[in-house]
């Protein structure tokens, strides 16, 4: 969706006003700095790989308060994390801060991909955001331990990220099951 | 010298070859690795950090905890957790309310206490800065002379340069991954897209060819710039993407060469006498003709 | 008793709009003293002065107290009022309730009524006690310091000489001419350069009102309006100015090079030099840090005798000089020379730096194909350092593609986050002047918003798409060098909605106009504040532009802020005019507003004469005992006396002790002695 050639009328009257402030409580607070210059655009690996809502369009689309169009489309979770344009961004705006914070706005509204809620799960169940099961034989075949000396090989580790994780915003939102119990069980690599 | 050593998910579970190459080349270099127990994922970007600010700094801050009890600093060969640890460590730092809301939740769930006494460090980085190209250039059984290496330094070893222990003198022309290849007798020529991402992370779970549009550009900007025999990289999902993506766009008949990929540490850890299955078994791409090369020569 | 008159002034909603009026003036008919409350929309319009004037007349008021805004600017038109009224004008206090309350306080009403009251209440405390003063007249002198001669401070030295003025002009450089003197052809009119500028430089060179002081920086300023006394530093120039008849002969023995500044550093300029070809005055300068003494002849130091020919051995730029005027032998001060003037105005024109491109490591400033707008300039100069051919300084090829990146360090908070204002112009500028010389390079402005507003401007830029020169609208992000010295600047095209990227063999960077070097410690010295931006600071944006702070000193040009010529002179000749006020007048009023010693109460003990910023006080014989004496004329009323006396035998006139702790008594009443406001 949302291809430049494709222009679809974005009803300005229907706009969430109140977004940029939903952005900033989220962490996106330099975001009213921007002044759509496009600095930040001109080497965004998503722009390169031809994603809709880079660094320079989320923030005019926040602006704007173009809140459902933005729930509409997954770009945001294509962000590389790569910061480059924090670092060249010349109004410091922090352009990756507020994606993270729409990443956030989107989670609320449960808006969010399926590996990443695969990841969130992973991350509770074994302490790692990325895990492969099987991984224990290529770690033999190197001349390693069959688990590394992670919350995968203590328990007691896994139970204190876990008990983390239900003081963050993530145990009042259900999207992955949250039980304090079966820990033991479920760190079985 | 001692360090811990912050494994992370990429390297512990998917190119566990890499994390043997760090465990072999740092004691050879007479650096003691510490393990520290109970480490968790740093959090990665698409997880904590995309549902609350604090929550992530906390799973960050108890990471920390464990290396600062040891008096320690970390060092991690991933760019990912590079980034994430560095960034939760600078947020805390400069933002006190931050640090006293993860300290409460540290407080509650593990007694733990984040103070901001241990640093995390790029193994590559820590290498270049604490033992020096030149040392590592005469520590080395086997040396890289007239090998031609396209250097891929990741995003999260250059910004944002504020969080970071060993930033570049010059975040956009790096210079430290091309000299600790230098340092082993390689040459590692400038080319144009150098500092260009790789399109793994985010990119390649929402939208693989899209992804692969990317490393694509990469990948011929290096061939036909500087037509390297290899590509080296500091970071794991860099080295993941590069040793993965290639097979396909063959397929797919959008790339008609291949070009070996390793990470820095197990380059290496193959030029102090690794055993090369050991350190680079796990690599999808045809490396043992350079590794044949390094031994051999 | 005095008869306290308050008016209370709505500012149209500015005051009304948080402050009940009709409360605090019903407060203040309640304060001791005060028979008359009136308020009205406007106080200072002339409805609402005569509301003033008219009370006075009928002797219902004979102390006024005006709550409205500033006295920065309101305070000399109510005190005329008062005094049209036909009272002393000394006889008016105001209260801020403006600057300091409603807008201070915008969405607290009921905090900003109750905190004017407080102000109203003290002020009518202070005028209950007011009493009449005389206003006084100090001499001025007959001369003005100009600082800085670019183009604006060559044409404010020049308003006053021609009016008749004594002026000195202190320049830096070894010439005058500033910047402007770099720039080949000048906006909107394409005028050149050089050609409207040298015949000013000519005028000022020869003016005989005008003493030029080149390669020279101000070193103190003192005293006040109509008497400053100002140190100036004459840097060493090594070279006798007034044997030197600038024939460059000793330019071209010279063998010891160093990098040429007027043509930003893009080629050499001899250890001993002539600034540039133009320049005023035209006389040689020795920089001793690149000087490698020839035949090891150290400044000072007699020459060797040849043993052979019994001849001394010279330099070579002795050896030439057929007027002695390079002699090594003298024993020249390295610290040159302090010379003091005394006048009675000075203008700032202390000019601007364009940032060097170091910083914008993301531009590839190590390529040497990467040059500033400044730099290209050069170039494009029949003056510089390619005689005016487009050539790229890597290897002198003609660059088919060139790339102009705007908005290099401005609007920027890691570096400024103003608009430098000309460089959209200067951009548009220096792409026709390519693209008219060379019509078939390839010549890409990459914009955020052209910024156009000035006479002609936007038709200068519409002329220059009709050339065929391409407008990207978005910053640049990247610029990598390629094979060949040849760059990729990459960017993202808002209006194409797509990242493009654009092969050049020359990418032109316009970086921000930035103070001046030292300008703040210029500042300092002249007793102007710089504001957040480092621009010295006007009196009022709109209505004292080139007022400043300090009284008998005016400031113009880029000094003052980023602007282009025709402001900068506009600006110049502005505050000429303002310069030459108190010149003209010969004298100027000076508020009573000082400080006078009881010498009954004086104990002689001298606390006072050290803490004095002005040097006013001194020690005198007074019935055979030693006692301090303020003279008039330098006391500038700050009050540091008065407050140090452990005698209380100071008394600073409208600023008494007794008037200040009623105003202090009045503000913390019903407080316990505290207040937060």
């Amino acid at each position: 969706m949302s291809n430049p050639a494709e222009p679809q009328v974005i009803n300005l009257s229907e706009a969430e006003t109140g977004f940029p402030q939903e952005i900033a409580e989220l962490g996106g607070e330099e975001l009213l700095k921007c002044i759509q210059c496009g600095k930040c655009a001109a080497a965004c690996p998503m722009v390169l790989a031809g994603f809709p809502f880079f660094n320079k369009r989320l923030i005019q689309a926040i602006l704007i308060g173009a809140r459902e169009m933005l729930l509409d489309d997954s770009s945001i979770w294509a962000c590389q994390s790569c910061n480059r344009c924090t670092e060249i961004c010349p109004r410091e705006v922090r352009p990756f801060e507020i994606m993270l914070a729409m990443r956030r706005v989107a989670v609320r509204e449960f808006a969010l991909p399926t590996l990443a809620i695969e990841g969130l799960k992973s991350l509770y169940d074994v302490g790692h955001g990325v895990y492969l099961k099987e991984a224990w034989q290529s770690r033999n075949r190197v001349g390693l331990p069959e688990k590394p000396p992670s919350t995968v090989a203590f328990p007691q580790a896994l139970q204190e990220v876990q008990a983390i994780m239900r003081k963050t915003a993530l145990a009042d939102l259900g999207i992955i099951p949250m039980s304090e119990a079966g820990v033991t069980e479920r760190c079985e690599v | 010298m001692k360090v811990g050593f912050f494994v992370g998910c990429n390297t512990a579970f998917n190119r566990p070859d890499l994390e043997k190459a760090v465990r072999y080349a740092f004691p050879a270099l007479g650096i003691e690795l510490d393990n520290l127990d109970g480490q968790s994922c740093c959090p990665t970007w698409g997880t904590l950090p995309s549902i609350d600010l604090v929550g992530w700094c906390a799973l960050a801050a108890r990471n920390y905890a464990l290396a600062e009890e040891k008096g320690l600093d970390m060092v991690t060969v991933c760019g990912s957790c590079y980034g994430s640890l560095a960034e939760t460590r600078h947020k805390m730092l400069t933002h006190p309310e931050i640090k006293a809301q993860v300290n409460e939740i540290l407080k509650d769930t593990s007694g733990k206490e984040f103070k901001g006494t241990s640093k995390i460090r790029h193994a590559v980085y820590y290498l270049y800065k604490e033992v020096g190209p030149e040392k590592i250039g005469e520590a080395v059984k086997h040396r890289l002379d007239g090998l031609t290496i396209a250097a891929q330094p990741g995003c999260h070893s250059l910004w944002p340069s504020e969080a970071y222990a060993d930033p570049e003198e010059d975040t956009f022309h790096p210079r430290v991954l091309r000299e600790m290849c230098t340092a082993l007798g390689a040459s590692a020529p400038y080319y144009s897209r150098l500092i260009d991402c790789c399109g793994m992370g985010g990119m390649r779970s929402t939208d693989m060819d899209k992804s692969f549009k990317l490393v694509r550009t990469k990948l011929l900007s290096m061939k036909e710039e500087i037509n390297p025999d290899l590509i080296v990289t500091t970071c794991s999902s860099c080295l993941i993407q590069f040793d993965t993506a290639q097979e396909f766009l063959q397929k797919d008949r959008l790339l008609d060469f291949e070009i070996p990929v390793l990470h820095y540490m197990q380059l290496l850890a193959l030029c102090l006498d690794a055993d090369p299955q050991q350190v680079t078994g796990l690599a999808k791409t045809g490396v043992d003709r350079v590794v044949n090369r390094i031994l051999g020569g | 008793m005095p008869k306290v008159g308050v008016y209370i002034c709505h500012c149209g909603e500015n005051i009304a709009g948080a402050v009940n009026i009709g409360e605090a003036g019903e407060y203040a008919k309640s304060l001791p003293g005060v028979t008359v409350v009136r308020d009205y929309l406007f106080m200072c319009s002339d409805p609402g002065q005569e509301l003033i004037r008219q009370d006075i007349k009928e002797n219902l008021v004979d102390r006024v107290v005006v709550a409205a805004c500033t006295p920065r600017t309101h305070e000399p038109i109510f005190r005329k009022t008062v005094e049209d009224g036909g009272l002393n004008k000394y006889l008016l206090e105001m209260a801020n309730i403006r600057d300091q309350d409603s807008w201070a306080h915008w969405s607290d009403k009921e905090g900003a009524t109750a905190k004017a009251k407080r102000l109203i209440a003290s002020a009518v405390a202070k005028a209950n006690l007011l009493e009449p003063l005389q206003d006084r007249f100090v001499e001025v002198t007959g001369a003005a310091l100009v600082i800085g001669a670019g183009v604006t401070g060559m044409f404010a030295a020049l308003d006053l000489a021609n009016m008749g003025h004594k002026v000195y002009l202190v320049e830096k450089n070894p010439s005058v001419g500033g910047n402007m003197a770099k720039l080949d052809k000048t906006f909107p009119t394409n005028d050149c350069s050089a050609c409207i500028l040298t015949p000013v430089m000519v005028q000022i060179g020869t003016h005989p009102n005008i003493e030029l002081l080149t390669y020279a920086e101000v070193e103190s300023v003192e005293g006040s309006i109509g008497n400053f006394k100002v140190k100036v530093r004459k840097k060493q120039t090594y070279v006798d100015w007034d044997k030197c008849t600038g024939c460059g002969d000793c330019v071209d023995a010279c063998p010891a090079k160093a990098p040429n500044e007027f043509n930003e550093g893009m080629d050499k300029r001899k250890a001993i030099y002539i600034q540039f070809p133009q320049a005023v005055p035209k006389k040689a300068v020795l920089d001793p840090d690149s000087c490698i003494n020839c035949a090891k002849r150290t400044i000072g130091t007699p020459p060797r005798i040849h043993s052979v020919t019994g001849e001394p051995i010279l330099a070579h730029c002795e050896k030439v000089c057929k007027t002695g005027a390079c002699d090594r032998s003298v024993a020249y001060d390295p610290a040159g020379e302090v010379v003091e003037l005394n006048v009675g105005t000075i203008i700032t024109a202390a000019g601007y730096k364009a940032m060097d491109k170091t910083p914008f490591k993301e531009y590839s400033p190590q390529s040497p194909n990467v040059i500033t707008a400044l730099q290209l300039e050069r170039i494009l100069s029949a003056t510089g350092p390619t005689e005016g051919d487009l050539k790229r300084p890597s290897d002198g090829e003609k660059p088919a593609t060139v790339a102009f990146i705007s908005c290099v360090g401005s609007r920027d908070e890691n570096y400024h986050p103003y608009c430098s204002k000309v460089c959209c112009m200067y951009m548009l500028k220096e792409a026709r002047l390519i693209k008219e010389k060379y019509p078939d390079t390839n010549v890409y402005i990459f914009f955020i918003d052209v910024r156009t507003p000035g006479k002609d401007f936007e038709e200068y830029y519409d002329y220059c798409r009709t050339l065929g020169i391409r407008i990207i609208r978005g910053r640049v992000g990247a610029v990598d060098e390629l094979a060949g010295d040849r760059l990729r600047v990459r960017a993202y095209d808002v209006d194409m909605c797509a990242p493009v990227e654009l092969e050049a063999d020359l990418v032109v960077l316009a970086t921000a106009i930035e103070p001046a070097p030292g300008l703040t410690e210029l500042g300092r010295k002249l007793g102007i504040n710089c504001g957040a931006e480092g621009f010295l600071k006007e009196l009022h944006t709109k209505l004292y532009p080139v007022e400043t702070a300090v009284k008998g000193i005016y400031i113009a040009g880029c000094a003052q802020g980023p602007k282009d010529i025709p402001e900068s002179v506009a600006q110049a000749r502005a505050a000429s005019s303002a310069a030459a006020v108190p010149l003209t007048l010969g004298k100027v009023v000076v508020e009573p507003l000082i400080s006078e010693v009881d010498r009954e109460k004086c104990s002689g003990c001298g606390i006072c004469v050290p803490l004095c910023p002005y040097s006013a006080i001194s020690r005198t014989e007074f019935a055979g005992k030693p006692r301090a004496k303020i003279d008039e004329a330098l006391c500038a009323g700050c009050g540091v006396c008065a407050a140090a006396c452990p005698s209380a035998a100071i008394t600073l006139h409208g600023f008494t002790s007794a008037q200040i702790l009623a105003q202090i008594e009045a503000l913390t009443a019903g407080t316990g002695g505290v207040v937060y406001v």
